[in-house]
């Protein structure tokens, strides 16, 4: 037997497949395009990640630093922006990088044929209106807009708009079809195999934007320290693991069932991080039965954070109450006070407000890489001892994301990608429900606290608000808010560095032994 | 014979008519929007709501069932609304790969199972038919899903004699491409040599007990010329038939061995496309699934005379 094995391996080895070494990195799907900013998810958005850059770019923080620019100056009235461009950048075909071509960009991503995610946030019909790009000279552009805002440039930064990532106008063929993306990353586009995997390679002319020698969120060192990154489509989670522990790949998220395994794994190591995502129960405050506030108050004090997030998160997770992430410059004390689980009140505000074992249905998905089911498991157990009647549905994730839309739901366990800004955050729950049957928390108050936060750009000032939302939150109850999503990721014990960042791939300043 | 194919493939343009219809109804009655699918999180409904209206899906069901019928007569599948890739290249893109697979595993399936039947069947009762028909059973009973992940580990990354994900096509890179292939080939080849060594066996047993049969046998001839001149040729038919069907199954979608094995062949698009909502690309991929279906048992239907001389095309 040991001869046929021994024989085997040899043959196998002889007939073997020359690999090029790069980071394998696996992703539970292809990307949808590669063109930034436009039709995309967050799988697309971890590939377009690594190939463009914008004048602009989050830090670990949530706090917003140049990154193309060199500088950003706002005028005394907070209506212009100034933005001056470092005079080492080089897009990957070699071409120094312009002002002029920051305005072409620009005016690409506002014209409504290119479909940008992100131009109603511009355009005044969500938050910032520009009124004007100009270059003034080769380095320099301005930006104009109507009315101060405090995230203006944050909403610029973001994944879902392709980071507003410039690309050279190369990267569109003459007849307007785009080609790929010829950007400014520390990598560039290679390969593109369908259904297979994206493979780009190290660029060797790539300059970090001022830093430490350290990474940081977008900006900060950016050294690509490997030849190549291939971002390989496996969606199936056993393939993964088999995947991780033969070596095949390098890193890949794993899901929560898998700490204890890897933990003290020969060939993986696990990395787990924070990110500023969010795991929540959505609650409808227009239902029949949790319109009342005493009902929404009682489940949230029936639920044992505490218990209820170790359990759901493998110990990797920690209680956060907040819409605001715990790695956020504005997670003050204010923001860590929560709702205590109290079952004999949670019975008293119940038989207060008049419940007689209606029941409440939550609605979850399976989905691996989020806590939604056991999320919804444990809060129906913890529900159920204060005499909530509570049921779960469970909904593949597109007919959830579809009674979210509509309104057609009484709780949901819900994961939110990571935001980095509060107000930004805020966004995704807060409006009036009228015009947006989506939202959870259509509060006047809470209104007027997101816009305000929306416009003020005094950090400390910015502090009072968000302090005051979530006071207010507490007292209102329109969702409670479980804890901050974590990545948890295998590697192998030969990669060096961190390869994910807000639940995104993230490379660069990451080596590979050989 | 030319009359017969044009009658078998005028009968199959109703059962065509009816999975068309019945896919692009029972898609659309599925909860979950394409248009929010796509734009994600951010979208105001405004925007989801001029989406739809750009892919059409704001119309009736009937209005948008004409249009896309409409298209399909000048051969225009329609685009993947997630991709924007033409339906018809990437539909038969994928259906090659997973061809490629199935061809192969049901080749060496028959090759294996057919001769292993028709012994058991001849050697009825003792040890051999024993131990070939328990095989048979346990091998049947066995998900291909948990196979695949079982071989997958073992000789994958146990013994290391194959890649444990990836694929390359055999048109790239053949040597490369059969590596990568070894381990999906073998366990559909596995699962689907327990179904026909107990057909094979099993018509084969019938046909043993016909009476000219027993008269080749009185006339002296060898047991191997009765088995494989006399008994093999008529036992045969049913197992054929059931290749066929088997075939036509496995090209509709083999996409838990794609996932396990991370192909990305037809059934794996076909679920992707199904989370996603991918309509256009649902109804090319069962459209093809369809054809391909009728395809192969026509030809099955062709071929059968050849092995069971009563039978003709006619």
């Amino acid at each position: 037997m040991k001869k046929i094995l021994l024989a085997g391996t040899i043959v196998m080895t002889a007939l073997g497949i020359a690999e090029a070494r790069e980071i394998n990195v696996a992703q539970s799907s292809d990307i949808r395009s590669n063109v930034p900013g436009v039709n995309r998810d967050g799988n697309t958005d971890s590939v377009i990640f690594h190939l463009v850059e914008g004048l602009v770019g989050y830090t670990e923080n949530g706090d917003v630093k140049p990154l193309l620019a060199e500088s950003v100056a706002v005028s005394e009235d907070g209506l212009t922006y100034t933005f001056k461009l470092r005079d080492n950048v080089k897009f990957h075909n070699g071409a120094a990088l312009t002002a002029e071509d920051v305005v072409w960009n620009w005016n690409r991503y506002m014209a409504e044929d290119t479909k940008w995610t992100c131009r109603a946030d511009f355009d005044g019909s969500r938050a910032v209106k520009v009124t004007g790009i100009e270059a003034t000279d080769v380095r320099t552009l301005t930006m104009k807009i109507t009315a101060p805002s405090a995230v203006f440039l944050g909403l610029m930064a973001r994944p879902e708009c392709g980071y507003t990532g410039i690309i050279s106008p190369k990267s569109i063929a003459a007849d307007g079809t785009f080609i790929a993306p010829i950007g400014t990353g520390p990598f560039k586009w290679g390969e593109w195999k369908r259904g297979e995997y994206v493979r780009l390679i190290k660029f060797d002319d790539y300059v970090s934007p001022p830093n430490d020698g350290k990474p940081d969120g977008m900006v900060g060192s950016k050294r690509p320290l490997v030849d190549g990154v291939k971002f390989s489509a496996i969606p199936d989670a056993s393939t993964v693991k088999a995947g991780l522990q033969s070596g095949a790949l390098d890193a890949a998220e794993v899901s929560a069932d898998l700490v204890a395994e890897f933990k003290d794994n020969a060939a993986v190591q696990l990395i787990m991080q924070r990110n500023n995502g969010k795991n929540l129960l959505y609650i409808q405050t227009r239902d029949p039965v949790l319109s009342k506030p005493g009902v929404r108050r009682a489940m949230a004090e029936a639920l044992d954070l505490d218990q209820l997030v170790a359990a759901v998160s493998n110990g990797t997770g920690a209680v956060n109450p907040s819409m605001v992430s715990m790695d956020s410059i504005y997670y003050s004390d204010v923001q860590k006070k929560k709702i205590t689980t109290d079952l004999e009140k949670a019975k008293a505000d119940l038989a207060e407000s008049g419940y007689n074992g209606e029941p409440i249905t939550i609605i979850a998905n399976k989905r691996g890489n989020v806590p939604s089911y056991p999320a919804a498991v444990v809060a129906q157990a913890m529900m159920q001892q204060v005499g909530l009647n509570v049921q779960i549905e469970v909904l593949d994730y597109a007919t959830q994301v579809d009674r979210r839309r509509s309104g057609k739901y009484q709780v949901i366990s819900q994961s939110v990608t990571p935001r980095l800004d509060p107000a930004l955050m805020y966004s995704f729950y807060v409006g009036s429900k009228d015009k947006n049957a989506s939202l959870m928390w259509d509060n006047p108050k809470a209104i007027e606290l997101m816009e305000s936060a929306y416009k003020e750009a005094d950090q400390s000032k910015r502090q009072a608000i968000f302090d005051q939302f979530h006071e207010l939150m507490l007292e209102d109850v329109p969702g409670i808010f479980l804890y901050d999503l974590i990545d948890i990721w295998g590697a192998s014990k030969k990669l060096h560095g961190t390869p994910v960042w807000q639940s995104n791939v993230r490379v660069w300043e990451v080596s590979l032994d050989n | 014979m030319l009359k017969f194919i044009l009658s078998r493939m005028l009968m199959a343009v109703p059962t065509i008519v009816i999975v068309a219809i019945t896919v692009f109804t029972l898609i659309r009655l599925i909860p979950g929007d394409p248009a929010a699918l796509m734009l994600g999180d951010l979208a105001e409904p405004q925007q989801v709501a001029a989406l739809r209206s750009s892919l059409g899906l704001d119309q009736s069901i009937p209005v948008q069932f004409m249009i896309w019928a409409g298209n399909l007569f000048s051969g225009d599948f329609g685009k993947s609304i997630v991709t924007g890739e033409p339906v018809l290249h990437l539909v038969l893109s994928r259906f090659a790969i997973s061809a490629q697979i199935v061809v192969l595993a049901v080749f060496i399936a028959s090759l294996v199972a057919v001769p292993a039947g028709v012994i058991a069947a001849w050697k009825q009762n003792s040890l051999t038919d024993l131990a070939l028909v328990g095989t048979a059973t346990v091998l049947l009973s066995i998900p291909t899903f948990w196979l695949g992940l079982l071989l997958l580990l073992f000789f994958g990354l146990k013994l290391g004699w194959v890649p444990v994900l990836g694929y390359v096509s055999v048109t790239t890179d053949w040597k490369a491409g059969l590596i990568y292939m070894a381990l999906p080939v073998a366990t559909l080849f596995i699962h689907e040599m327990g179904v026909l060594i107990r057909m094979a066996r099993a018509s084969t047993l019938e046909v043993l007990r016909l009476d000219y049969i027993t008269h080749a046998r009185a006339k002296g001839l060898s047991e191997q010329a009765v088995l494989w001149r006399h008994a093999f040729k008529n036992a045969f038919g049913p197992t054929w038939t059931m290749i066929g069907l088997i075939l036509g199954n496995l090209l509709g979608g083999i996409a838990v061995i794609e996932t396990v094995f991370s192909i990305p062949g037809l059934g794996r698009l076909l679920v992707d496309s199904i989370f996603q909502r991918d309509y256009p690309v649902i109804q090319g991929c069962l459209l093809l699934v369809a054809f391909a279906y009728v395809l192969v048992n026509l030809m099955v239907d062709l071929l059968y005379p050849l092995f069971d001389p009563r039978v003709t095309a006619e």
